[in-house]
């Protein structure tokens, strides 16, 4: 489903090269885990797939479902099925959260020729959605994301992605600022979606959210390539002992 | 309503070069000859069967207005205007002063369904299918949407065509309540003495040199008057047009809501495109009085110019709101999206004690639009109030200027005023500007002002493109989210046609 | 009125030009500064600014200057105790420089003599058709100073310029050039002991990354007119802040004009206002960010009492390349007394899209919570009060983290209580 090969990018307005080399594969179906240190490339990784003008690749290719992406904007991306679940969800301040919703369905099925929801269909799957992942109907008439929690922000996130039924999900750091509590809803938001044509790329620092989404493969990355891949066990292992082993072993 | 939808649907259609209204009726016109001079204004005067006291305070009005000079302080310039290069008068020939629809020139009806506007009263009274109509239980879609629910909504429509009102809908209804909506023209002959009353009482005939213009030259406009202690049961509006090539378009309106009145007004505004300037030079005076309260409500949409900044509108208007009486409250909300140029500051004067205005502005600039817009909040009686949110949006080759002035007199104890003023630019090749007067000459004064001018963070713009927003679609929906505190303070019927033409009038301003 | 016939010349711009004709012999320069002088009294014969000139809207200086005092000022002064202890001291007195002082990393030179020799001509001149102080500084500016302080040096002890008089007219430029890397504390006094019309130029080049703090403390004798004018340009990766305390004068207009014209250079500006009496006080600044990243802060406090009015004037403006702009501007006021009045104009001139630029103005009583909250712990309402209006305009001072000068600005500040309180 995505394959990613010998990708180099750089920061595009003052030239650093932050991806060097990168290979990766992720096939239908499969969770992929992708690990590293601070500063590894994580976030940059899941930018430069999400489209984001201010990387800039050099080299190399990413292909989903055998076609190159790397001609398309966000929109296109997102269309043809990627989404990006983000770290920091930005605020967009006026913008009802069911508005927001409305107008990305109803964008993508253009996008795909079909014909706009209804609005009693897209209120039922939309509320459908949101009671699994515990938003109550208050929350999506706020602007979205403005003065949201943390978890909040999360939850809306995965509920965008279980409307928008993406082929291929990019978890940037989901677990990051959640209490075990919102970490246990939202990996059971990701856990629903999972499904034998679709693929979940998960990034993390830490093990811990791959106890709840139990991963297929697990890619450590490091200086903007991936160094090591594995089972599930890779990430128990840098778990207990870190990424020093790896790094050393790699070096 | 219906028109509405329509309008959504035929705005969604084109793009910014293609201004939506800029078609033109051919209808015979009644044209009095180019140039101003005292034989224009008594004809003028003589069209409109006007009495000799209105005659005189036009040409005492024009007498004054040879002595003024244009004014040159706000952020906006053109090529000198030649005002004897302009038609004064122009009334389409089949309708000298219709009484009914079936009178109109039906060319004339086709040309305001094109504008999405709903004259005929049986379309209104079945106006049940609102836009939004697919309204869901919860209520939980965008506030513009959910106010739908309230069912049917009439609007009472006064329509003015280059110089004259062609039609005025819902009279008999109104006249029931008491309230007279009727053309100024008709309201010179009608009710000679409340025009005299209050004509110029809040604009003098000379306030400044294109107010003094008007008065010279006025051919007419929306005349509203709510008697005491009426809630005027439906929404009035009026619809400009300016059809004929080189005519300037002087209308003027003047609304009264007496002791515990209420009123809500609508205005809109269009233009055919054309590659030379039009003038429209309005004048409107509103007079509240004690626990009295008007709303007033502009979407202006006239012809922007194309996008080599050729043609286009000159919007010079002047709008005041007198709050007469104590705890009376006047009220503007503005979009603002035409118009080669504005010059226009819809002000209150809060004379009452307990008084409140309110402005509440969108001003969106393409193109090579200038707008110079903003208001003047005058407290001068004790406890008034005074709030203004500004929503600047510059794009093109723009200019967008705010400029406000809020003050407080010796005597106004308690003066509170709270401003807020954001612009937001969307290209390096436009101007975003922000001009506060803040004048408080008593200890007890209360003034906040707030400005900030930023743009479209990449961020945001990145996040709305990843759930497959295409990038046009994601700014016009940041920017509404931008403009929502003002948005929700428009009535219904414009919030929607609001949205979109905010959306419109940004088209081609990324890339 | 007919606008096309000269207007008639009110008593002060009278005075002004009769008083030019009589002394622009005995003003320093050669043939090419007289022809300056000349050009600029003509500005002045067009008619002293009114409201309806934009940049002078709240200071109608044709109505509000009145009189003009005699040119001679009696006598001379003695220097002052310096604002900071330690400080290097230049003295003008009566429009006149005194001897220099020695002092390491610092040059010095007279205005009266570069006018005489020829040089500092380029400085002379208004800027534009609404630069009326600098039209009335060229037309009888006497002497100055020109400080030079060397590149990469780090001053020891802050300089203090003094300009002082004893009524009369005094008409004078300070030039200030810090080089590329050089530190600098520098104090600007302008007062004196007997009622005057002054006008004071200065012009501070901040080189670039150097970093200086500028404080102008303006204490004129009541009945003073005072028009201060402070230019500065700063450079790359330079900082400058500057503190403008004005508690003096009938009739104030100071104008601050700074370019922050260095990329990753700061300009940041503190004021507090004590304006009481009859006084008419006037700060206006406009602010250009010329090139990209760089960023400003402004917060002006003011304070009136009496009939005083006060006026600030602050614009922002953007250029178009100048992307990644951060500019913030406030500017508050508290007025304790119903015959003060304040008028604020802070403007916005944006013309690059990559911003964030925001200005605030507010003008209130003081905090009734707060006040409460201070009686119920069994402070008296005067004293309260009291307290609150200082700690409103200390807050600013305190921003300008440099212990020294803290404890000098606020020592002026309760003085002014003492007085005014």
């Amino acid at each position: 489903m995505l394959e990613i090969k010998n990708l180099h990018a750089r920061i595009a307005d003052e030239g650093t090269e932050i991806i060097r080399g990168l290979n990766l594969t992720v096939k239908a179906g499969e969770v992929a885990a992708i690990m590293g240190p601070n500063g590894s490339g994580k976030s940059t990784l899941s930018y430069i797939l999400a489209g984001r003008e201010d990387y800039e690749v050099t080299e190399g290719e990413i292909l989903f479902n055998g076609e190159s992406i790397l001609e398309m904007d966000p929109a296109e991306r997102a269309a043809s099925g990627i989404f990006l679940a983000f770290q920091y969800p930005m605020e967009i301040p006026g913008v009802a959260t069911m508005e927001f919703l409305k107008v990305a369905m109803n964008a993508q099925r253009k996008a795909r020729g079909e014909e706009p929801l209804k609005i009693p269909e897209l209120l039922k799957r939309v509320k459908e959605a949101s009671g699994a992942l515990n938003i109550d109907m208050a929350m999506l008439k706020r602007p979205l994301n403005v003065g949201f929690s943390g978890g909040e922000k999360k939850r809306a996130e995965i509920l965008q992605m279980q409307l928008l039924e993406p082929k291929l999900c990019v978890l940037d750091e989901t677990d990051s600022g959640l209490d075990i509590d919102a970490l246990k809803i939202v990996s059971d938001g990701v856990n629903a979606l999972r499904s034998p044509d679709r693929a979940v790329v998960v990034i993390t620092h830490y093990q811990r959210l791959l106890e709840h989404i139990v991963p297929d493969s697990v890619h450590v990355l490091y200086k903007g390539r991936i160094i090591k891949s594995g089972d599930k066990s890779l990430a128990m292992n840098l778990e207990e002992n870190g990424y020093a082993g790896i790094i050393g072993e790699a070096a | 309503m219906p028109a509405v939808q329509e309008t959504i649907d035929q705005v969604r259609l084109i793009d910014v070069d293609q201004y939506k209204y800029g078609f033109e009726t051919s209808i015979e016109m009644d044209k009095a000859p180019k140039g101003l001079n005292e034989d224009i204004i008594r004809f003028i005067s003589a069209k409109k069967d006007e009495p000799q006291w209105m005659l005189d305070w036009r040409l005492d009005a024009f007498e004054r207005w040879k002595t003024q000079e244009e004014p040159d302080w706000a952020r906006v310039d053109y090529p000198k205007i030649d005002f004897q290069d302009i038609y004064y008068y122009a009334a389409p020939k089949s309708t000298p002063g219709p009484t009914s629809l079936a009178e109109v020139d039906p060319e004339l009806l086709r040309t305001y369904e094109k504008l999405g506007i709903p004259l005929r009263e049986q379309e209104i009274l079945a106006g049940v299918k609102k836009p939004g109509h697919e309204e869901s239980e919860d209520g939980v879609l965008a506030d513009s949407e959910s106010q739908s629910a309230n069912g049917g909504r009439r609007v009472a429509v006064d329509a003015v065509f280059d110089s004259v009102s062609v039609v005025t809908t819902f009279k008999k209804e109104l006249a029931k309540a008491g309230v007279i909506f009727c053309s100024i023209s008709e309201a010179i002959r009608e009710y000679p003495d409340l025009v005299k009353k209050y004509l110029g009482s809040v604009v003098p005939q000379s306030d400044n040199y294109y107010a003094t213009l008007n008065s010279a030259v006025f051919t007419d406009g929306s005349f509203v008057f709510v008697p005491k202690g009426v809630r005027c049961p439906m929404e009035l509006s009026t619809y400009f047009r300016i059809n004929e090539k080189n005519t300037g378009q002087f209308e003027r309106t003047l609304i009264i809501a007496e002791e515990g009145a209420y009123v809500s007004y609508l205005e809109g505004c269009t233009a055919p495109q054309r590659d030379e300037n039009q003038l429209h030079a309005a004048v409107v005076e509103l007079v509240a009085l004690d626990d009295a309260e008007i709303k007033y409500s502009t979407v202006q949409n006239w012809y922007p110019g194309d996008s080599q900044g050729k043609g286009g509108i000159y919007n010079f208007v002047t709008k005041r709101g007198d709050c007469r009486g104590d705890r009376s409250k006047i009220s503007w909300t503005q979009v603002e999206t035409g118009s080669a140029i504005t010059w226009k500051y819809p002000s209150c004067i809060l004379r009452g004690d307990d008084s409140r205005g309110e402005f509440y502005s969108i001003a969106v600039s393409n193109g090579y639009q200038q707008i110079d817009s903003g208001t003047k909040m005058l407290h001068l009686g004790k406890n008034t109030s005074s709030r203004i949110i500004s929503k600047g949006i510059a794009a093109g080759f723009s200019q967008n200027t705010y400029r406000g002035q809020v003050s407080a007199h010796r005597k106004a104890t308690n003066a509170r005023n709270f401003t807020q003023c954001d612009s937001l630019l969307i290209g390096d090749q436009c101007g975003a500007h922000t001009v506060p007067y803040i004048e408080a000459k008593n200890a007890t004064t209360q003034f906040e002002h707030e400005a900030t001018t930023s743009k479209i963070s990449d961020d945001q713009k990145f996040y709305v493109m990843q759930r497959g927003i295409p990038e046009e679609e994601a700014i016009a929906l940041i920017v509404n989210g931008f403009v929502k505190d003002v948005i929700q303070e428009l009535p219904m019927e414009f919030a929607v046609e609001a949205q979109k033409l905010i959306g419109i009038s940004l088209e081609g301003s990324v890339g | 009125m007919n606008m096309h016939v000269t207007p008639q010349h009110t008593p002060a711009e009278k005075a002004l030009i009769e008083g030019y004709h009589a002394r622009v012999g005995d003003l320093p320069g050669d043939g090419m500064v007289t022809i300056k002088r000349d050009e600029a009294i003509e500005a002045i014969k067009a008619g002293l600014p009114t409201r309806h000139v934009e940049a002078w809207h709240y200071t109608d200086l044709r109505r509000l200057l009145t009189t003009v005092p005699a040119a001679a000022t009696a006598g001379n002064t003695s220097a002052l105790e310096p604002l900071l202890a330690g400080s290097t001291v230049l003295h003008v007195s009566g429009g006149k420089t005194q001897a220099f002082p020695s002092a390491q990393g610092l040059s010095f030179m007279r205005l009266s003599d570069e006018l005489v020799e020829g040089r500092g001509l380029a400085a002379l001149g208004p800027t534009d058709a609404a630069d009326t102080i600098g039209a009335i500084n060229t037309a009888f500016v006497s002497d100055g100073y020109g400080v030079e302080i060397a590149e990469g040096v780090e001053l020891s002890a802050p300089l203090e310029l003094q300009n002082l008089h004893n009524g009369g007219q005094v008409h004078t430029r300070f030039g200030v050039n810090v080089g590329a890397g050089a530190k600098a504390v520098i104090v600007e006094r302008q007062t004196g002991e007997a009622s005057a019309l002054a006008s004071a130029i200065t012009t501070l080049s901040v080189r670039d990354g150097a970093e200086v703090m500028y404080l102008i403390v303006q204490e004129q004798p009541k009945g003073s007119s005072h028009l201060g004018q402070f230019r500065a340009t700063i450079g790359k990766d330079a900082k400058l802040t500057v503190f403008i305390m004005n508690a003096g004068g009938k009739l104030v207009r100071q104008e601050i004009i700074v370019d922050a014209a260095g990329e990753g250079c700061d300009f940041q500006l503190r004021g507090v206002n004590l304006l009481s009496g009859d006084s008419h006080t006037d700060v206006t600044m406009v602010l250009d960010h010329s090139v990209p990243n760089t960023g400003s802060r402004e917060v002006i406090r003011n304070v009136l009492t009496d009939r005083a009015k006060g006026v600030f004037q602050g614009r922002i403006n953007v250029h178009q390349i100048a992307q990644k702009t951060d500019a913030k501007m406030a500017c508050n006021t508290l007025l304790l007394s119903d015959d003060a009045d304040f008028s604020a104009k802070p403007e916005l001139e944006i013309f690059a899209d990559d911003v964030a630029c925001g200005h605030g103005a507010t003008v209130t009583d003081i905090n009734e919570d707060h006040l409460f909250y201070l009686m119920a712990r069994g402070v008296p309402e005067k004293a309260g009060r009291g307290l609150l209006v200082k700690a409103f305009l200390a807050e600013v001072i305190e921003e300008l983290e440099n212990e020294a000068v803290i404890e000098a600005l606020e020592a002026k500040l309760d003085a002014w209580f003492v007085l005014h309180g």
